[in-house]
């Protein structure tokens, strides 16, 4: 079993195995200490855990292929490991199986600025890369909350978002192509420099797949010129309703923010408490970031600020300075770490649902907290329907950390049920691998499935995730637990 | 598996999709199933009996693949319904069948389109211009069908129907296969339904041309643009009776679009070019690379590689239409050899572009696709994946997958 916080000691790899990887990847980059490969036992979802038989650190794409071809002829699973930031357990090993960390491949490989396109290794982190290019005017624009630590590698994986995906689009809009390796141990090009190489489009679907159809090894990305002006507007409303509404008006009048956000009173109290960024103390704070030519950004702004009045905004607040914004931002990614000053424990979803189910969706999460008597607080990508509802509980009651997870999953429920999906960003992984039953058919699994094959014969990368399988007894989605990273400061979640 | 005659084969698509959309012509057949289910009847049958499969809509780009057997024809045309569309949520759900032009004018009626403008959308079906992969200049600013198509119905060959995405833009569950999807050409399944995400139409407009003898200074330009930062809606670089023109479309708030213009138009004079108000006909002009007796094809190329390859084209005597994103339509006059364009193929291919042949008027062995990639025992281990008797348009893909 592997559910417990304290996983099972790791099990051995003959000693042949180990002189293999070692060839692999030379002494240094292979870990076997036992205290040593607990560091890779879990990602962000810290409830599940597995230590790995052996973790790698290969420095170039031959040794990643030298690594997985000792699985493919042993049968070993393996998983790709990037910051391990990850909150579905994408990242977390197999029993049995080993960690290829790619912690030692963190060079920008070539940056092409008339064509707009850098060339990566999948441990840069995604902050360097716009750091890389900024200075020329562009950024790379999926930017999920953990951008300052999780990887490049990772976010092909997860293919993450972020909230400026609204206007740029997620990691698999500015992936042009990868260098692979097969679970057989093959090396690949998939993709190319330009647009719409012939054949079929299998960067597109190794984009998402959460590690489960290979490694990359090589990342060639989109970079998009930084806009003229950025503004962002803090409105408070008094309901939901109220902001929801002005987000939907927003939309129908043709205007395109780069980010819109909703806050409810809990998470605006717990984010205020945590990096003090001025909210005005609300039941929905509104943030919206427009971005463009800056005449035309004073104009679409005047507009929007009428919408929110017309909404009943009784405060609407215009970030003026970069520091400012900064500030409003850095509110706003902190919410989830905040939620621990609420509550000893939570649990976080990612459901996504169409937008204007919005204040729909809420009532009945309200209503659902108030039947179990548990608080759920809400902090959403309100542009495309992307909730993050955080159950707090407190663990140290008996039962109630069962009621806190049946909450949640009942609350994808919901999600599903108007139309949405059970995630918008945060992957299927280990976490919601069941709940994939609410969205598709067998017959829509069993397709996926036939990708897994082309891909993953044997079923060695990343195996058991993703796709429901059998729930063995005593297993459960658990609560949300702080990443080390997390408690000492240095990153955020979404 | 079992071999059946052409008339046993129209017989059971008389008594699936009904006698008046079953036909038998040529010892092939052709079935028009009305729904998703029909469809998975049609090719379970063919499955079963190892009929080569070719899924149509309008036919107008059937010539875009290798020829090949075709023992049923699957048309789409019934299957032509609006499903949904959820204006508030900005998305719409379509049947394959549905033309491109009938799905943009029910979308129009609330100000909203799917931001793709593919060739000849007063014919072309959905699902066409989905396996197809096509678009055209909206792409620059709105990207490509991969972009903007979030969810799917498919029959598989073995006549599973399969849902996948889904009904919102926000969605990372499970794999990504409409974009598996989009450019598959009828190979891997047919798709009956597409759910795309929709955008506003852009309420106001501006289109400037510029022209000049040679591609080079057009290129120059047109790089510039790119690195600016207005807000340009498509551009593309076009052989014209002045050589070259370079035409760029902004898209802005009323108030602000002036200024826009005046911004483009500075940065061309800055560098020895006029900008003038386009005369109205330059968006359709890739439709007019399709000329029935030239000789057609698709390159794909950095945006750096743009000015040379068109001047190359022109070169040869032939006309293009290239897109800001690198996607390059261009012909060559049907008489002459198209064996001339394989040092802009290989000169493509060194920097990761491709050259593929769309439309040749008479058999020539200049090869279709060019060089194959390296990832094609990949896409043929899928191919055997969800087709694994080939029989959806066997034979007709790059590879011969």
């Amino acid at each position: 079993m592997e559910n417990s916080m304290h996983a099972p000691e790791p099990v051995m790899l003959p000693a042949t195995v180990l002189a293999e990887l070692e060839s692999a990847v030379g002494r240094d980059g292979l870990i076997v200490e036992p205290s040593q490969l607990q560091t890779y036992e879990c990602d962000g979802l810290t409830a599940i855990r597995t230590v790995p038989s052996a973790v790698v650190l290969p420095l170039s794409t031959e040794q990643v292929q030298a690594v997985v071809r000792v699985c493919a002829t042993h049968a070993i699973p393996f998983v790709a490991r990037g910051a391990g930031t990850g909150l579905s357990g994408g990242a977390m090993p197999a029993r049995g199986g080993i960690v290829i960390s790619f912690a030692r491949m963190t060079q920008i490989l070539n940056v092409d600025l008339p064509n707009q396109r850098m060339t990566v290794q999948p441990g840069v982190i995604n902050n360097h890369l716009t750091a890389r290019v900024a200075p020329f005017g562009y950024f790379y624009a999926p930017d999920p909350s953990s951008q300052s630590v999780c990887t490049i590698g990772g976010n092909v994986a997860e293919n993450a978002g972020g909230a400026h995906c609204l206007k740029y689009g997620f990691t698999t809009t500015h992936v042009l192509g990868l260098e692979i390796v097969l679970p057989t141990g093959e090396l690949m090009r998939i993709g190319a420099p330009s647009c719409d190489a012939p054949g079929y489009d299998l960067t597109g679907v190794f984009v998402g797949s959460e590690g489960t159809l290979g490694v990359a090894t090589e990342v060639t990305l989109r970079i998009v010129k930084k806009p003229e002006a950025i503004q962002v507007l803090l409105a408070a409303f008094d309901s939901i309703t109220g902001a929801a509404q002005t987000v939907s008006d927003i939309i129908a009048n043709a205007i395109l923010p780069a980010a819109m956000e909703i806050m409810d009173r809990l998470s605006i109290q717990s984010a205020e408490a945590a990096v003090h960024p001025n909210y005005p103390v609300c039941d929905a704070l509104l943030l919206i970031e427009l971005d463009g030519r800056s005449a035309e950004v004073d104009l679409q702004m005047e507009q929007v600020r009428q919408m929110c009045r017309n909404n009943g905004a009784w405060e609407d607040r215009l970030a003026q300075t970069e520091r400012e914004r900064m500030l409003v931002w850095k509110g706003r990614k902190a919410a989830f770490a905040a939620a621990g000053r609420l509550a000893p424990n939570y649990i976080v979803q990612d459901g996504v649902i169409p937008r204007t189910k919005l204040p729909d969706v809420l009532k009945r999460i309200g209503e659902m907290s108030e039947a179990v008597g548990l608080r759920v607080t809400n902090v959403f990508h309100a542009g495309d329907g992307n909730l993050h509802p955080i159950v707090l509980y407190d663990a140290s009651i008996a039962g109630q950390e069962a009621i806190a997870v049946d909450l949640s999953l009942r609350i994808l429920r919901v999600c599903v049920d108007l139309g949405g999906s059970i995630t918008g960003e945060h992957g299927v992984g280990r976490e919601k691998q069941e709940s994939m039953g609410y969205m598709y058919a067998e017959p829509d699994l069993e397709t996926m499935q036939r990708v897994r094959h082309a891909f993953d014969p044997h079923n060695l990368s990343n195996p058991d995730k993703l796709f429901p399988r059998p729930r063995l007894c005593g297993e459960k989605t658990g609560p949300y637990t702080p990443h080390p990273l997390e408690t000492a400061g240095v990153a955020e979640y979404f | 598996m079992t071999i059946t005659s052409p008339t046993a084969t129209h017989e059971f698509a008389a008594s699936i999709v009904g006698a008046e959309h079953a036909k038998i012509l040529d010892e092939c057949c052709s079935a028009a199933p009305a729904d998703a289910q029909q469809a998975s009847e049609m090719l379970r049958f063919a499955n079963e009996n190892g009929l080569a499969v070719n899924v149509e809509g309008s036919g107008s780009k059937l010539g875009w693949i290798n020829e090949g057997r075709t023992d049923l024809r699957v048309l789409t045309h019934r299957m032509s319904t609006m499903r949904e569309h959820t204006w508030q949520d900005m998305t719409c759900t379509v049947e394959a069948g549905c033309t491109w032009l009938a799905m943009q004018t029910a979308l129009a009626e609330h100000g909203q389109h799917v931001a793709l403008d593919p060739l000849w959308p007063e014919r072309a079906t959905v699902g066409g211009v989905v396996a197809a992969n096509d678009s055209g200049a909206l792409r620059l600013r709105y990207g490509g069908l991969r972009d903007l198509v979030i969810g799917m119905t498919l029959v598989l060959a073995d006549g599973t129907i399969a849902r996948s995405g889904g009904k919102v833009v926000k969605n990372v569950a499970g794999y990504d296969l409409p974009k598996l999807l989009c450019g598959s050409f009828g190979t891997l399944a047919l798709i009956t339904e597409v759910t795309f995400r929709l955008h506003s139409i852009a309420r106001q407009t501006a289109s400037l041309t510029v022209t000049a003898a040679t591609a080079d200074p057009l290129g120059k330009l047109l790089l510039v643009l790119l690195d600016s930062q207005l807000n340009i809606q498509s551009m593309q670089l076009r052989t014209d009776v002045a050589g070259f023109a370079l035409d760029v479309r902004v898209a802005a708030h009323p108030a602000v679009l002036s200024s826009q213009q005046d911004g483009l138009a500075g940065v061309a004079e800055s560098m020895g070019l006029r900008a003038e108000a386009s005369a109205g006909q330059e968006w359709a002009a890739r439709e007019q690379i399709f000329a029935p007796s030239a000789f057609v094809f698709k390159a794909t190329m950095l945006p750096t590689e743009i000015a040379a390859a068109a001047q190359a084209i022109l070169d040869l005597g032939g006309s293009t239409v290239v897109q800001a994103t690198g996607i390059l339509m261009g012909n060559l006059p049907g008489f002459s050899s198209p064996h001339r364009l394989a040092s802009l193929r290989a000169r493509l291919e060194a920097v990761g572009g491709s050259l593929t042949v769309l439309q040749a008027p008479s058999k020539t062995d200049f090869d279709r696709w060019g060089t194959l990639p390296g990832s094609l025992p990949l896409m043929r281990a899928v191919k055997q994946q969800f087709d694994p008797h080939g029989i959806l348009n066997p034979g007709r893909f790059l590879g011969e997958i």
